[in-house]
């Protein structure tokens, strides 16, 4: 090879280096990285990291590398809206992905949907954050994952129909996402004709349940329903085993924190939690996003602190670099017109969005498409061994799924 | 009546951890009428200076004099840095706001060291409950009931019957007085600061593995536990035992009788009251300031 091929093979992929380098497509990612909702904040992180690597990897979209500007919101409300703005006015992003927690979610989006730049959510669950601007004529928040009007009466399907628990106690803790969690499990046992005996409370940093779980073992509970975060749930299981008192746990996906896990120890074995996504290599797919996880990010003991949020991390900005394709620009209502009518189906590792989304539906996660999870082994996997076996069969998005409550009305 | 049993040994144990956190504050406050804010963190940074030891093979019990010696210059790091300058200027709340801002730069240097997470603290004892009168009692709190008696009872000891320990008891009647005595006592109240952050860490190697361990833990029990010095009055160990199972019942009883939403709500109630009827707490001597 003479020396002249030589260099302008140099000077080529200079020239194409600085192509790219000149405008990236900046893709804002915001969610708490520290705090005690950090373990999803920061597996859903580095799930959207993986998918930007990935992108960026196979040329980036438009020809262009994909640049993500990472925020910590510290779970906090007030830190989540200087965020937003932060992002639309002196970062110019052309999209966001990310936001754990409800309340930190609905406080920042009135920005964006303002500004008319699409946030894609990936983990926050509550009802209401896709219909905050339902009376206005563009919504430029999207989602997905599963909302609680799917958990909620999930879990009680799981616990009065397939189990067959009549008498049934909630223990919620008293944070916005505990309590609206409450309302929907209260809602959907009502529908089955049912009241729950026993209503209790707890608050974050709780460190006793005495109180709580004796009030659902005197009122004769065969099952406890939970909406809470890892740690306090902790001391649920903690508290039954000192009591002696072992009913079984169903609950929020929140059951498959790692911290619930780890602090729980054998005492939380067979909590049962909704799951968009399980760790395991049921479609190549999958397969290689956990191989790929574990290799870049190497979790202890193998296991991710959050499959759920990773995966559905990894997703959204599948996503959205679909939509931005679609769209050939980076025009924000461009690529909200184009999620709300994305063309070629994207293979994701929760599932393959096919029309993932309307003008009038945000939702990405129909009630069809979570499955049980269980505590197992320090790990969660399939509850339901059928579950296991039909995985490979990717269940896809129905609009006709049966199961959800009524969208909340805002 | 089990029911009642149960709840009351819940209440007494969650009241001993109270109780042996306010312990802390009480020692300071006797040597130096001020009170470190950050007992919270120092114990804290006792359960995860703990964790990692024995995370590195330490056994729980040797970990725990290292813990002790641990806590002692951490409170002694405390009142150089954030009391002692206040002190010397007569300043009335200086120290307040210096040890809130210590407890917060320790929970920040907690969180960079251990993260953010809650962790596991492994138990040294079995983790299935005992009977005991017909309810459940877990060894671990048994454990710490005892462990916060005899440390008290270690602390009193000391104080009555060394001469060091006379010389804090000197400097806690009168500052001015023992100081013209020859006690020195800038010294002992740098002691009695290592000594509550002490008493701290080993609390909260104690209740760790009880509770959870991170770098919040500290906060709500170190409120919790200022609420009980209040009750039971700043100036009497036994009052802060006392006050500790006071609190920790009524909680306890509140939930289950009233409502899990208003357990915290009868402890501040009995705060107000205290406040209201017996300033000096249901146990401490009224002082009397003379200006």
């Amino acid at each position: 090879m003479t020396l002249a091929i030589r260099l302008s093979a140099v000077a080529l992929a200079c020239m194409a280096a600085t192509a790219f380098a000149a405008d990236p497509i900046k893709i804002g990612v915001d969610g708490p990285f520290t705090g005690g909702s950090s373990s999803m904040g920061v597996s859903m992180r580095d799930g959207v990291r993986l998918a930007a690597d990935e992108i960026n990897k196979a040329g980036g979209v438009l020809g262009r590398q994909i640049q993500l500007v990472e925020r910590d919101d510290e779970a906090k409300n007030e830190r989540g809206a200087q965020i937003a703005q932060e992002l639309i006015n002196k970062e110019h992003v052309v999209a966001v992905v990310g936001y754990i927690n409800t309340g930190v979610g609905l406080a920042s989006e009135r920005f964006f949907q303002d500004a008319k730049i699409p946030v894609m959510n990936n983990v926050a669950t509550g009802s209401v954050l896709t219909h905050q601007f339902d009376d206005q004529p563009e919504n430029y928040v999207f989602r997905n994952s599963a909302n609680d009007s799917i958990q909620a009466p999930m879990i009680v399907e799981e616990a009065v129909t397939r189990r067959g628990f009549k008498k049934v106690a909630i223990l919620a803790d008293s944070t916005n996402y505990g309590q609206l969690g409450r309302a929907d499990l209260e809602k959907a046992l009502a529908l089955k004709g049912i009241k729950p005996v026993a209503v209790e409370k707890f608050n974050i940093k709780d460190v006793d349940m005495t109180a709580q779980l004796l009030k659902a073992k005197e009122a004769g509970a065969e099952v406890v329903l939970t909406y809470g975060i890892g740690p306090e749930l902790a001391q649920i299981a903690n508290g039954m085993t000192k009591l002696g008192w072992k009913v079984p746990m169903i609950g929020s996906w929140t059951l498959s924190m790692a911290n619930y896990i780890d602090n729980a120890g054998p005492g939380g074995e067979g909590a049962r939690m909704p799951q968009t996504f399980i760790q395991e290599p049921t479609t190549p797919k999958r397969q290689s996003f956990i191989i790929s996880y574990l290799k870049t990010f190497a979790p202890k003991n193998n296991r991710m602190d959050s499959p759920v949020s990773a995966a559905q991390g990894y997703d959204s900005v599948y996503l959205l670099a679909a939509a931005i394709k679609q769209a050939g620009s980076t025009d924000g209502p461009k690529i909200k017109d184009a999620l709300e009518n994305l063309k070629t189906p994207v293979e994701g590792v929760v599932t393959t969005y096919n029309k993932p989304f309307s003008k009038g539906d945000h939702e990405a996660i129909t009630a069809n498409i979570p499955v049980f999870g269980e505590v197992k082994g320090n790990r969660v996997v399939y509850a339901y061994a059928d579950d296991l076996k039909k995985a490979s069969e990717v269940r896809v998005k129905d609009v006709n799924a049966k199961g959800a409550l009524p969208t909340v009305k805002k | 009546m089990e029911i009642l049993t149960q709840l009351i040994f819940s209440g007494i144990a969650l009241g001993m951890i109270y109780a042996v956190i306010a312990f802390g504050y009480q020692l300071t406050f006797a040597t130096s009428d001020t009170l470190n804010f950050g007992q919270g963190d120092a114990l804290m940074l006792g359960a995860l200076v703990g964790l990692t030891l024995v995370g590195m093979g330490v056994n729980y019990w040797l970990m725990i004099p290292i813990v002790c010696v641990f806590g002692a210059i951490q409170g002694a790091v405390v009142e150089r840095i954030g009391v002692r300058p206040a002190i010397r200027i007569k300043s009335e709340f200086g120290w307040i706001m210096s040890t809130i801002a210590l407890g917060i730069i320790f929970k920040n240097v907690a969180e960079n060291v251990w993260g953010h997470d809650d962790l596991k603290f492994p138990s040294p004892l079995p983790e299935s409950p005992i009977r005991l009168l017909g309810a459940n009692v877990l060894p671990m709190e048994i454990l710490v009931v005892v462990g916060a008696v005899l440390m008290m009872a270690a602390v009193e000891l000391f104080n009555r019957k060394t001469i060091w320990g006379k010389a804090v008891v000197a400097t806690f009647n009168d500052r001015e007085a023992a100081r013209l005595m020859g006690i020195n006592t800038g010294l002992v109240i740098t002691f009695s600061y290592a000594l509550s952050s002490m008493s701290a860490a080993l609390a909260g190697v104690m209740i760790a593995p009880l509770t959870l361990t991170g770098a919040t833990m500290g906060a709500v029990l170190g409120l919790k536990a200022f609420a009980v010095a209040i009750i039971g009055g700043l100036t009497s160990g036994m009052g802060i035992i006392v006050g500790g199972i006071i609190l920790g019942i009524a909680e306890k009883l509140t939930g289950f009788y009233l409502s899990t939403g208003y357990q915290d709500v009868p402890g501040l109630v009995l705060l107000l009251i205290v406040l209201a009827v017996r300033p000096a707490g249901l146990f401490g001597k009224t002082a009397i300031k003379k200006v």
